[in-house]
């Protein structure tokens, strides 16, 4: 073989530069044009905190952006349906603990009736009763195959241990068998009127733009739709309350269960965070973030336990969570809880410089992919607006992690890591539920599936 | 519309086909290989290996240590993977432009040089980790055997597409170090290779890197054998039942049809998507939207090069209705589809999505360099990517009614039910 050859390393990248406008009625347009995309991504946001919705109707807010396409003021669902395939536009909406998302995919040469049927779906929306009953079972019956699955059923448990029962964010942001069968059309209807508006709206229209006058043609649909009485609401200002008994192990009880699935946390840091946002994806990125990473160097290269198990930080508009997930073989359970919560907790003790200067180059090095197509552009967009935040975030974060040293590691991670798990496992309890307490990692406690 | 996206070819001494396709809008290159080998060649006794081997492609080779493939290249900015399917293997990265030429030393000396550094630790951890794969993809999700006991349903015993990638527990304990060896040599090497360079390069560039690293790698892949001959559709049907823990019954209906890259396939293709793939299509409009007697129907067709494809109508049951009803109605829809073809109007939404999907794919570099790869691999076709969707415009409506008639009629289905177990079943 030739000899190993020198990497020159790449030039500095900032994050693309929209052109910005705001519409006759409020909406902030962001354009960002990209030569070469010929699929143009419209991504639509308006933060909306879920603690409007009435707590007995939760899932009010996720079933309402399911049914904006379903029946318009012009067009019953199944024409309208046919519209949007005709012309070769994907549609797809929902909600977030952040707000709404509407998010609309398009050839370039029918961005114009795309914008058009967007202002449609969120203006003229009338929620057929007959709809309103399919989306409501239909999210009934989703409830049920997310109990099914282990990844989301620990995640269930995790917010509803995690978090104080009073807490909104203790429970599924799309609602409970419970709450969404308590869903009527009269209450879409007036959660629409009162929610849904163009106060607070961002518009994010990512592609190659070249030849289009995005500002006239959102200008002529969107910048004409007028609401009566749109409430604004204002995101909540601190983070959601951990629950007093956070600290413990709860199994959920899958018998028979060849695997259990871990989801392990503790708070973390929203985007806002005191010292800057620079240090958690890197930290995530070295601790879990790759089949050679700390928690994967151990359990799946060295022992074989997992197919892989990462940890992330995720920023909610106020607070955050810092969690690390994945399945293990069932009869590894306890050594493979023993040995990620060592793991995670020993990250307090320190990083290596070569650790810290891969951390920061993957996730800096990897910025131009990974925002190289509308879709990740717009999507990045979006998601900051819904955080009352721009793309400049991304690009000043890039700068910050430059400067990133082993000690500013440890002091952001010591910031939120400090040994107080909560841990669920779900899988067969039987197998492991006595040894577990041995841990000494808080309660155990056993729930059915 | 017409693509033009530039595709350079050339061959090098060894066999290797070098595709580069120059891309200036990121600062990257994707470095993306395809090797002509699958689970579809894996002999009996060692299903899942094709798969297993890949791993091992992570674990170190002459000049590169276990695991450096990925540290080394994601601290570079690059990302990365592999995957395995019935019909090849795929390497892929994308990395900065600075970077690709170490990335393609990189793979060079594993697909040239890998023996050096297999050993039995390596081979036992894989085996470990793939396993819980299996677990955590198929054993542990509810409905995750169902595409394969699909397979298995649909092609017969002796065909490469009966077992699946994943392979069995069985046979993936019983792989040994001479298998590992025995596979490298059989299956890899520059001329069962295709090697697609996507970005910031030009060909030149990329001509002459791909010589500098590949160049010296001797053709040492033995020659393919020829791909089966088309199967025929079932003629009777097919049903295959599991009584399950699983949340509400589900159907997999699913079909031979004609093998990948032909006019009678994208027929075929289109007719799925107006019967089941589509958010107007027909079981979507009859049984989830009016009679609401499904929560959801989905519509696949998965090209395949030996012999047959794959394609498959997921019915998801909505709770308390029967399942052998809906999936009554369903067969009339197949069998008036069948008669009637799709009209104007379905037709243009088929293609209207195939064209923004296809579109989208060929948005991102990586999976720009995925596509050629495939393409030059399995057809010889690196200008695919730009040709494809003028030839999928050109099928007719009575081409898509005359697939369906012959592909997609009751007759020609077989059925894989998951059911909610009883409560005797389930204790």
């Amino acid at each position: 073989m030739s000899a190993r050859p020198e990497v020159v390393p790449p030039q500095p990248w900032a994050f693309p530069e929209p052109q910005r406008h705001t519409l006759d009625n409020g909406i902030a347009l962001l354009a960002y044009d990209i030569p070469g995309q010929y699929v143009i991504s419209v991504r639509t946001v308006l933060p909306l905190p879920l603690t409007v919705e009435p707590r007995e109707l939760e899932g009010i807010a996720t079933i309402t952006a399911r049914l904006l396409d379903e029946g318009t003021a012009r067009h019953t669902s199944e024409e309208f349906a046919e519209l949007l395939e005709r012309k070769g536009i994907a549609l797809g909406a929902g909600m977030s603990d952040s707000g709404l998302s509407v998010d609309l995919d398009v050839p370039k040469r029918r961005l114009a009736e795309a914008l058009d049927l967007l202002q449609q779906a969120l203006g003229e929306a009338v929620f057929p009763e007959a709809e309103v009953t399919r989306h409501v079972r239909t999210r009934l019956a989703e409830i049920e195959q997310e109990r099914a699955m282990a990844p989301h059923r620990a995640a269930r448990e995790f917010i509803a241990t995690f978090f104080d029962s009073d807490d909104r964010a203790s429970r599924p942001s799309a609602g409970t068998t419970q709450t969404v069968s308590a869903i009527t059309r009269e209450a879409i209807v007036d959660f629409h009127r009162r929610f849904i508006g163009p106060q607070g709206m961002t518009v994010v229209v990512a592609g190659d733009l070249s030849g289009v006058d995005v500002t006239a043609l959102a200008g002529e649909v969107l910048g004409q739709w007028r609401t009566e009485g749109q409430e604004v609401a204002e995101p909540s200002t601190a983070p959601p309350a951990r629950a007093a008994d956070a600290t413990r192990i709860v199994l959920v009880d899958r018998p028979g269960s060849v695997q259990s699935e871990l989801s392990v946390g503790c708070a973390g840091p929203d985007r806002r965070v005191e010292g800057g946002w620079a240090a958690y994806p890197v930290l995530a990125f070295v601790v879990g973030g790759s089949p050679n990473a700390r928690v994967d160097a151990v359990l799946r290269e060295e022992k074989g336990y997992t197919y892989g198990i990462r940890s992330g930080f995720r920023p909610r508009r106020r607070g955050g969570l810092f969690l690390t997930n994945g399945s293990v073989r069932a009869d590894s359970t306890v050594e493979s809880v023993k040995l990620l919560l060592g793991i995670l907790d020993g990250a307090r003790d320190g990083f290596s410089d070569n650790e810290v200067r891969s951390g920061v180059d993957f996730i800096s090095k990897t910025a131009p992919g990974r925002f190289a197509t509308a879709d990740a552009v717009a999507d990045e967009a979006a998601s900051l607006a819904l955080e009352g935040l721009t793309t400049q975030f991304t690009t000043d974060n890039l700068l910050a992690m430059q400067s990133l040293d082993s000690d500013a590691l440890v002091e952001a991670y010591q910031r939120w890591v400090d040994g107080q798990w909560t841990v669920v496992i779900v899988g067969d309890a039987s197998l492991y539920a006595d040894e577990l307490k041995t841990l000494s990692r808080g309660d155990v406690t056993v729930v059915p599936n | 519309m017409a693509l033009d996206y530039p595709i350079h070819e050339k061959t090098l001494a060894n066999g290797l086909r070098v595709i580069v396709s120059p891309d200036t809008t990121v600062p990257n290159v994707t470095v993306n290989l395809w090797v002509n080998v699958g689970s579809r060649h894996e002999a009996p006794g060692r299903t899942g290996f094709a798969h297993l081997f890949e791993h091992l492609m992570f674990q170190g080779s002459r000049n590169v240590a276990s695991g450096e493939h990925f540290t080394r290249l994601m601290a570079e900015g690059g990302r990365l993977n592999a995957t395995t399917w019935f019909d090849r293997t795929n390497y892929f990265e994308t990395v900065p432009k600075g970077a690709y030429e170490l990335a393609l030393w990189m793979e060079a000396d594993r697909h040239g040089y890998l023996l050096d550094a297999v050993n039995q630790a390596n081979l036992d951890n894989q085996r470990d980790v793939v396993k819980e794969e299996k677990r955590q993809r198929y054993d542990n999700v509810p409905y995750g055997n169902a595409l394969i006991d699909t397979y298995a349903a649909v092609f017969p015993p002796e065909h490469p597409y009966h077992h699946p990638t994943i392979g069995s527990m069985e046979d993936l304990d019983a792989a040994s170090l001479e298998d590992v060896h025995a596979f490298f040599r059989r299956h890899y090497g520059p001329n069962n290779t295709v090697l697609t360079l996507v970005g910031d390069l030009t060909p030149e560039e990329g001509f002459d890197a791909a010589e500098r690293y590949f160049g010296e790698l001797p053709a040492s892949a033995e020659p393919r054998r020829d791909n089966h001959d088309q199967l025929s559709p079932i003629t009777e049907p097919v049903r295959f039942e599991r009584h399950d823990q699983v949340p509400n019954d589900r159907l997999h209906m699913a079909f031979r049809l004609p093998v990948d890259n032909t006019d009678d396939y994208f027929a075929a293709s289109l007719a799925l998507d107006v019967i089941g793939g589509l958010t107007t299509s027909r079981l979507v409009q009859r049984l989830v939207r009016r009679e609401q007697v499904a929560n959801a129907v989905q519509a696949h067709s998965m090209g395949f090069v030996d012999g047959v494809s794959l394609g498959f109508i997921v019915l998801d049951i909505a709770d308390g209705q029967d399942p052998d009803v809906v999936e009554s109605r369903a067969l009339e829809e197949l069998e008036r589809f069948a008669h009637e073809g799709p009209t104007d109007v379905e037709m243009e939404s088929a293609l209207a999505q195939a064209e923004r999907s296809w579109l989208h794919s060929l948005a991102s570099q990586e999976e720009r360099a995925d596509a050629i790869s495939q393409h030059t691999l399995l057809h010889g076709d690196p200008q695919f990517i730009n040709t494809y969707l003028d030839r999928l415009t050109a099928v007719t409506g009575e081409q898509v009614k005359a697939a369906a008639s012959t592909w997609l009629r009751p007759q020609n289905r077989a059925v894989v039910a998951h059911l909610v177990a009883t409560e005797e079943e389930a204790a």
